[in-house]
């Protein structure tokens, strides 16, 4: 059992990582579809060093996943084929449509902000998409695990669903202009934050009531201080400081981790009973321990020179060549 | 006329990845690039080299943006088209190797976004190539790693084969075993020598053609240098791969003699056979083959060579892989020539450069090469059938029967077809984006990315 629960939390903690990753994506593109001018140096400073690494994250716990849960991966397939394939195609787009606007130089109608918004509406896109998928192994919502198909009316018609979504959307935009520190639209995140933690809660609620405990009050409060901090100028250098803010997006993701353990798709599936056994158990510890090497390494690397090259030069220290 | 859907899961993926090895040669061979320019930049402190490297980086992003999200559409899809075999990888120590090839993928993601969007922070003098040392060592491992993969399903082992040919149940696991098999050597040899000359032929000849279009004196110097570069690869790669070539097709009469029969078009085995350069089989007689007397014979070293007289014919795979691996072979000589006469011209100092005809002839050398690779993919999965796992999973009980893929599939495929041309369109626009001068006098105020 407890090798069991390791495997499960292993491939967990990628995902919560991977999902902050995302969520923070996410946030800047709703700031570039509808901010465009006032956010884009902020958003874009931040976004266009960190894509790459997101999805990294996203191939990351793919594997782990196939790695955890080898029987799962064609019921899995199967059920959410078309929504993979969306995903797939958005993630694409996602990816080129940014790589595009780095670089490009203006020529005709096509310039960088378009591509740019290009890349915020696939994000977004994206992003449905994502919480469509999660929710439905949440919840079983639309999912009918003896066919192993999956009903998007099911889905809809489902009384969470759609609260579920907008929660999801409303938290993305009430939490965007603390994260990038967008001071005009200050008095906007503490309501939005709010609204959006309220109605996550009633989607869980209307999901199943056991998904809704004291359990919950732990990453509600978490989501919702620095929205409340951010509303006190004294306090919002310390809020909006990204690193801050992802670990704790990552703890509050983590902290779900009840929703699909010990089982997923509402009771339908036990965890347990479809995570690898034999040696495989072995191997994926000795593996992810060592990734928790090399990629520690390689995020400590890339935060101590994204620090670095933030930071003023010292007095005396010749300029960058 | 309805085709079958094992055929379609066979055709979508085939063209998928057909589609993805185009960006992964040009983004290994960007990298490889970028890394001699910023050595060469940092030694000689030219600023021809130092300019170069800023001009690459920009397709470079654009090729692991765009290869990199292609790369998990294939992960993906070999889930959602063979899910027996996916299962099968998960079971066993092949999933690891997948593992592994995620680490060399963050080293280079990590790498390569410290080098483009910091590296102006590094001001030591060879500390930016440093930088691209890793990003080379990445992509290369990433391909080195999914090509193990691939080794694995050519000579599978790590688990109790008998056992699951029988019951169908994973046993014996040994998870490490993977990550060597009888073929993995070989085809890791072949992999990393190849694929970044098909990526170096092909930049090689868009330099060539831009060097004799070039009016201005410091463009023509800049491309000059530029293909100097990629012939001086170009040719050791080709007499590399030349070399991995001999060693694998050696290796594979005694890993895939079935293959290898196929290959050279043996109806029967035996010592000091011809080579039969094309032509087919009619009843258990070659026939329309320009025939060479002894040429398997002595390449093969007197070795008892199979033939497919000595398997049922319902387990050959089918014989196009014979012309297949004939036009591969032809193509990769005619590219060996080429480069032979060019570099005996620069020798000689008949400023092959400026010639016309050979700044053609490379440009079609170029894509000749990446064809060459295609082919040489081709023959190497071909070769394979009806087996997904040689021996031990057929294609048929892999893949999913399930209509429902139809629609999606065809999505990709539309979708590919949109996306590899334009992804080369905006790498050629990001690489010119800058007017040369400015990028001679060095990188720009703020970013190089427009933010």
């Amino acid at each position: 059992m407890p090798t069991t629960n390791g495997i499960f939390y292993v491939n967990f903690a990628i995902f919560a990582v991977f999902l902050t990753l995302f969520i923070t994506e996410l946030m800047g593109a709703f700031l570039l579809l509808f901010w465009y001018e006032k956010a884009k140096r902020r958003v874009l400073e931040y976004v266009v060093p960190i894509w790459e690494v997101t999805g990294t994250f996203a191939v990351l716990w793919v594997v782990t996943a196939d790695f955890a849960y080898p029987s799962m991966l064609f019921p899995v397939a199967s059920l959410l084929a078309a929504y993979i394939v969306l995903f797939l195609i958005f993630l694409v787009a996602r990816n080129a449509s940014i790589s595009f606007a780095e670089f490009i130089i203006k020529r005709r109608w096509l310039d960088e902000k378009k591509l740019y918004q290009a890349y915020a509406v696939s994000t977004l896109l994206l992003g449905i998409v994502v919480v469509i998928m999660l929710s439905a192994i949440v919840s079983g919502a639309g999912v009918d695990l003896t066919a192993l198909t999956f009903s998007f009316t099911g889905w809809v018609t489902d009384p969470g669903s759609i609260p579920y979504l907008l929660g999801v959307l409303i938290l993305g935009v009430g939490l965007a202009p603390v994260f990038y520190d967008i001071s005009e639209l200050r008095r906007w995140t503490l309501p939005l934050t709010t609204l959006g933690v309220v109605i996550e809660a009633v989607a869980l609620d209307l999901y199943a009531s056991s998904f809704l405990t004291w359990v919950f009050l732990v990453p509600a409060g978490l989501t919702v201080l620095p929205a409340a901090a951010y509303q006190h100028p004294g306090l919002a250098k310390a809020v909006t400081n990204k690193v801050l803010l992802g670990f704790v997006g990552t703890v509050v993701l983590f902290s779900q981790s009840y929703l699909v353990y010990p089982t997923a798709f509402h009771g339908g599936i036990t965890v347990d009973s479809v995570t690898t056994t034999g040696p495989m158990v072995g191997a994926y510890l000795v593996l992810s321990a060592a990734g928790v090497v090399i990629v520690g390494a390689l995020m400590g690397f890339y935060l101590y020179v994204a620090y670095r090259s933030r930071s003023p030069p010292a007095a005396g220290t010749p300029g960058p060549a | 006329m309805g085709i079958s859907m094992v055929d379609f899961d066979r055709f979508l993926f085939a063209f998928t990845i057909g589609s993805h090895i185009l960006l992964v040669s040009v983004s290994i061979a960007l990298a490889l690039l970028l890394s001699v320019f910023e050595f060469l930049s940092a030694r000689t402190s030219d600023r021809y080299y130092a300019a170069f490297a800023r001009r690459l980086i920009r397709p470079f992003v654009v090729s692991f943006g765009v290869g990199t999200a292609s790369g998990i559409v294939m992960a993906v899809e070999l889930v959602n088209l063979f899910p027996k075999f996916m299962t099968l990888v998960s079971e066993t120590g092949v999933i690891g190797v997948f593992y592994v090839e995620v680490f060399a993928f963050f080293a280079e993601t990590i790498f390569l976004v410290v080098y483009v969007y910091f590296g102006r922070s590094f001001t030591r003098r060879y500390a930016r190539w440093w930088l691209t040392v890793p990003i080379v060592i990445g992509t290369l491992l990433s391909a080195v790693l999914i090509t193990m993969v691939n080794a694995w399903m050519n000579t599978p082992n790590g688990f109790d084969i008998g056992a699951f040919m029988a019951t169908g149940a994973v046993t014996g696991v040994n998870p490490w075993a993977p990550f060597l098999t009888t073929s993995t050597g070989y085809e890791v040899f072949q992999v990393t020598v190849g694929v970044p000359l098909a990526g170096i032929m092909l930049i090689g000849g868009y330099f060539a053609l831009r060097h004799l279009r070039a009016r201005d004196p410091d463009e023509r110097t800049l491309f000059r240098k530029g293909l100097r570069v990629t012939v001086a690869l170009a040719l050791i790669l080709v007499v590399l791969t030349i070399l991995a070539g001999i060693l694998e097709i050696e290796g594979l009469y005694t890993y895939q003699p079935l293959k290898y029969a196929a290959i050279e078009l043996n109806p029967y085995p035996g010592t000091g056979l011809s080579e039969n350069l094309f032509g087919w089989l009619s009843g258990m007689s070659v026939v329309g083959a320009l025939q060479i007397p002894g040429l398997q014979g002595a390449l093969g070293h007197g070795a008892y060579l199979p033939g497919l007289s000595q398997y049922p014919s319902s387990e050959w795979p089918p014989l196009i892989i014979h012309d297949l691996f004939d036009a591969m072979v032809l193509g990769g000589v005619l590219i060996g020539l080429f480069l032979l006469v060019f570099a005996a011209l620069w020798v000689t100092h008949r400023r092959p450069f400026d010639k016309r005809s050979l700044a053609y002839g490379f440009a079609f050398f170029g894509v000749l090469t990446e064809l060459v690779m295609e082919l040489g993919w081709a023959t190497d999965e071909i070769g394979r059938q009806p087996w997904i796992i040689y021996q031990v999973m057929p294609v048929a009980s892999a893949a999913n029967y399930s209509s429902a893929l139809l629609v999606p599939g065809i999505l990709i495929i539309a979708f590919y077809f949109l996306l590899v041309p334009l992804t080369f369109y905006f790498m050629v626009r990001v690489f010119n984006g800058r007017p040369l001068d400015l990028d001679l006098k060095g990188p720009p105020a703020g970013h190089d990315a427009n933010y």
